[in-house]
């Protein structure tokens, strides 16, 4: 019966090694490139997305967990109008946390928020939790492709010992949707 | 191994490189994406058991050929076929010298087993079993039985017992690769009785592994309920013989690349088919050649509807020792029946090699497809995470190659789907699988649109062209759908505030839930609903299931004990029909809680859907 040469095991052995050592180096997927459109903005920034950071207009500090960031006590984004919104207007969606530590110290949050400078109406947070502030955003407010709403909360944590970030609440994301 | 015998090897080897090129450079396809997900769901050690040995695909159970070589190769290399194909091809080297050696032990004739393997190399069966990964069950299957045989002729030859251990050894292994492999022990049993009667009494007991592997496999694995598996045991399992003949014998399908007239082609069947057997009919090794073709294809008769040219693999190396016999002997012999066998081999390689050579290729071409779609779509998956992908333009061969079998799940993207009305420019299959499946109702495509949660994508070029922006720009159909995949976060806006958040694909409603969905497009269609519902859930009886549409309740319907997997049917109200939206109410008779989970459960949904 046939026998492998102590040499020629040794080179089986040492074959197998490299391909395993080459193995443990191989992006597991290979990649193709696609053929991407022009940049645009987004209907909806959801604060994970790295690539929409460019919407993020002021008072957004860096991603935290994967997928949500802490404001300031004031915070804006540009967002482009969904289909139609020029006619029929659009539903403005900010979906946040209320921090427990937040509520702690300040007991509660009214937040805020405008478009061109007209504001829409407050809702005021008095318990910790998740929550979507939604408003109704008339046609005649919207124009052009791209939207900046500013928001302003009331109280903000003050910078601290602990934390030298203004902290106002946590988003996770925020858009125009169709109506 | 002899110098002659290594040259031989090598001989093969690249013989076998040249003829199946585009199978060694081909990539996955199709089933190839299912075996490797299956490694997304090990999570621990009873999870791995489960996919090393739970049946699957048509009930079967291939823990060598298929888990463990797709999960360990994947888990090792990822997506890069390189790899794979170095397995399929070092396998199908040993295969071939195994043939060669086994060939010229079997007919006394020295080249008989060379011939013969490259009869096999060029056989229209190798260029499926080489090219495509899955089939790499048929190509181990081989091994193992021509191991087995070898060590049986071995033992036969020298008369050590050790040769007849490795035979059991490489025996009980095969069944790791392919159920086939439970025709060894009349193989065997055929050979000695033919040519070896002293061991004849000594290959007995083989069947019994055999049979025990039977009862085994027939109590844990699940009977396939597709019609197309279903094994007819009448007159037809001779007319299925009959064309695995012709199409081993000559080429599959009796199609040619070059469009050869058919009677052509059936003269050439016939030619080849009578010089086999008029070599074969007064020699008992021969006898034994024509054996293996009969007893390695029988399992495979009662599949009348099912004929698959890879069946064929293993079987046509019993006619390849045949015909390499019969052209190594005249070629000894010297006398003018060489230039028949020669003329009647030069037959066999005009018929087979071209359709070999052509359907490598069109398998290498789809491979490179799939490969250009999950390729690009690897790099939609960074580009841009957690969206939802919809697809423009898949056709028929790139559904059912590269987007039914979720190679999409390998590379990060949960939801990916045709575009509304995709399925359009694809050929059903319902046997294979359900294109719905993967179609976005059109409405949920505009919402995920408007909140840019989707992105879509053209792949009718070799790269993915985002069109996102031009498709959302297109006139939309806002109809509500007719299906409902209520475990699809995308349908939330479809579903009531009582519904829980969606549990991968199920979710849970308590113990009333609605949802909005378009009425029948026609009087007499239904609303199925499909979920499951745990032993929990049933075991103070039968549950009441209350659905209401628009207000109006249609008679209850309720799941029983044992029916933990259900589908209810329920028939519609006739104003129903044509309306465009109709607000459908599930209620159940009670809920339950358990202890790690103290919501108060109804019942876990799938799809609601009216056909």
């Amino acid at each position: 019966m046939w026998r492998a040469s102590a040499p020629l095991r040794s080179r089986v052995v040492l074959a197998a090694l490299l391909l395993a050592a080459g193995a443990c180096n191989y992006e597991k997927v290979p990649k193709q490139p696609t053929i991407e459109e022009a940049p645009r903005l987004a209907s909806t920034v959801h604060m994970g997305d790295p690539t929409a950071a460019a919407q993020l207009v002021s008072g957004f500090h860096d991603i935290e967990g994967g997928g949500w960031r802490w404001t300031q006590k004031q915070f804006a984004v540009t967002l482009r109008p969904p289909a139609q919104a020029a006619r029929k207007g659009a539903v403005l969606e900010l979906h946040l946390t209320v921090p427990e530590p937040s509520i702690e110290k300040l007991k509660r949050i009214t937040l805020t928020a405008s478009v061109g400078g007209t504001a829409l109406a407050p809702e005021t947070y008095r318990k910790a939790g998740e929550y979507v502030y939604r408003r109704d955003v008339d046609a005649k407010l919207i124009s052009g492709d791209a939207v900046r709403i500013d928001f302003q909360l009331d109280k903000a944590i003050a910078p601290g010992a602990s934390d030298l970030r203004e902290l106002g609440i946590v988003v996770t994301s925020v858009g125009l949707v169709a109506k | 191994m002899k110098l002659r015998e290594k040259i031989v090897v090598l001989v093969l080897a690249l013989f076998c490189l040249a003829v199946h090129w585009r199978g060694f450079t081909a990539w996955f396809r199709a089933d190839d994406f299912a075996w490797m997900g299956l490694t997304l769901g090990v999570h621990n050690f009873a999870d791995l058991l489960k996919a090393l040995f739970s049946p699957l695909a048509e009930g079967t159970i291939r823990p060598l050929s298929e888990r463990a070589f797709f999960m360990a190769g994947y888990a090792l290399f990822g997506l890069h076929a390189l790899p794979f194909r170095i397995a399929v091809f070092a396998t199908e080297f040993a295969n071939l010298a195994l043939v060669a050696s086994v060939g010229d032990r079997l007919t006394g004739v020295r080249g008989a087993g060379f011939f013969a393997a490259l009869f096999w190399t060029v056989n229209n069966s190798s260029a499926t079993a080489l090219g495509w990964v899955s089939v790499y069950n048929q190509v181990l299957c081989a091994f193992f039985l021509l191991l087995a045989f070898h060590f049986l002729l071995r033992y036969i030859e020298t008369g050590n017992g050790r040769y007849n251990l490795y035979q059991w050894l490489a025996f009980v292994a095969g069944f790791g690769a392919m159920e086939l492999n439970i025709v060894y022990p009349a193989l065997a049993v055929f050979y000695t009785l033919l040519c070896a009667r002293r061991f004849f009494l000594r290959t007995l007991p083989l069947f019994a592994v055999s049979v025990v592997y039977f009862v085994v496999h027939h109590a844990v694995a699940t009977p396939d309920r597709n019609p197309e598996y279903a094994l007819h045991f009448t007159g037809s399992m001779l007319r299925t013989l009959g064309k695995y003949w012709a199409w081993t014998v000559g080429p599959m399908y009796f199609w040619t690349p070059v469009h050869a007239p058919n009677w052509l082609v059936m003269a050439g069947v016939a030619l080849v088919s009578l010089g086999l057997l008029a070599f074969a009919v007064r020699r008992r090794a021969a006898w034994f050649a024509l054996g293996w073709f009969v007893i390695a294809i029988a399992p495979v008769l009662p599949l009348r509807d099912h004929i698959t040219d890879y069946y064929a693999f293993v079987p046509a190396i019993g006619l390849c020792w045949l015909g390499g016999w019969a052209l190594a002997r005249t070629f000894r012999s010297g006398s003018r029946a060489m230039y028949g066998a020669l003329a009647l081999a030069a037959v066999y390689l005009v018929m087979a090699m071209p359709q070999t050579v052509a359907a490598s290729d069109w398998n290498y071409r789809i491979t490179m497809r799939a490969r250009d779609l999950v390729e690009g779509l690897a790099t939609v998956g960074q580009l841009h995470p957690g969206k939802t992908v919809l697809l423009e333009g898949v056709d028929t061969v790139l559904f059912w190659n590269a987007v039914l079998d979720h190679p999409h799940r390998l590379i990060g993207i949960d939801r990916l789907y045709l575009t509304p009305n995709g399925q359009r420019h694809i050929q059903a299959y319902p046997d294979l699988g359900d294109i719905n499946e993967f179609v976005l109702p059109a409405d949920l495509t505009s919402e995920a649109l408007d909140r840019d949660e989707a992105v879509v994508y053209d792949v009718r070029g070799p790269r993915l062209r985002n069109i996102t922006s031009a498709y959302a720009e297109r006139p939309r159909d806002l109809r509500l759908p007719s299906s409902v995949d209520v475990a699809n976060p995308l349908a939330a806006t479809l579903l009531g505030s009582e519904w829980y958040a969606p549990d991968g694909n199920h979710r849970w409603m308590p113990k009333r839930a609605t949802l909005r969905m378009a009425g029948p497009s026609a009087a007499g269609q239904k609303l199925y609903l499909r979920g499951s519902c745990p032993e929990e859930q049933l075991r103070n009886g039968p549950l009441a299931v209350t659905v209401l549409i628009d207000g109006a309740a249609l008679p209850a319907a309720a799941i029983r004990a044992g029916e933990n997997s259900f589908e209810l049917a329920y028939g519609l109200p006739e104003a129903a029909t044509g309306q465009a939206v109709i607000e459908v109410a599930v209620e159940v008779a009670r809920t339950f809680h358990t202890a790690s989970d103290r919501r108060d459960l109804g019942l876990a949904f799938g799809v609601f859907e009216i056909r």
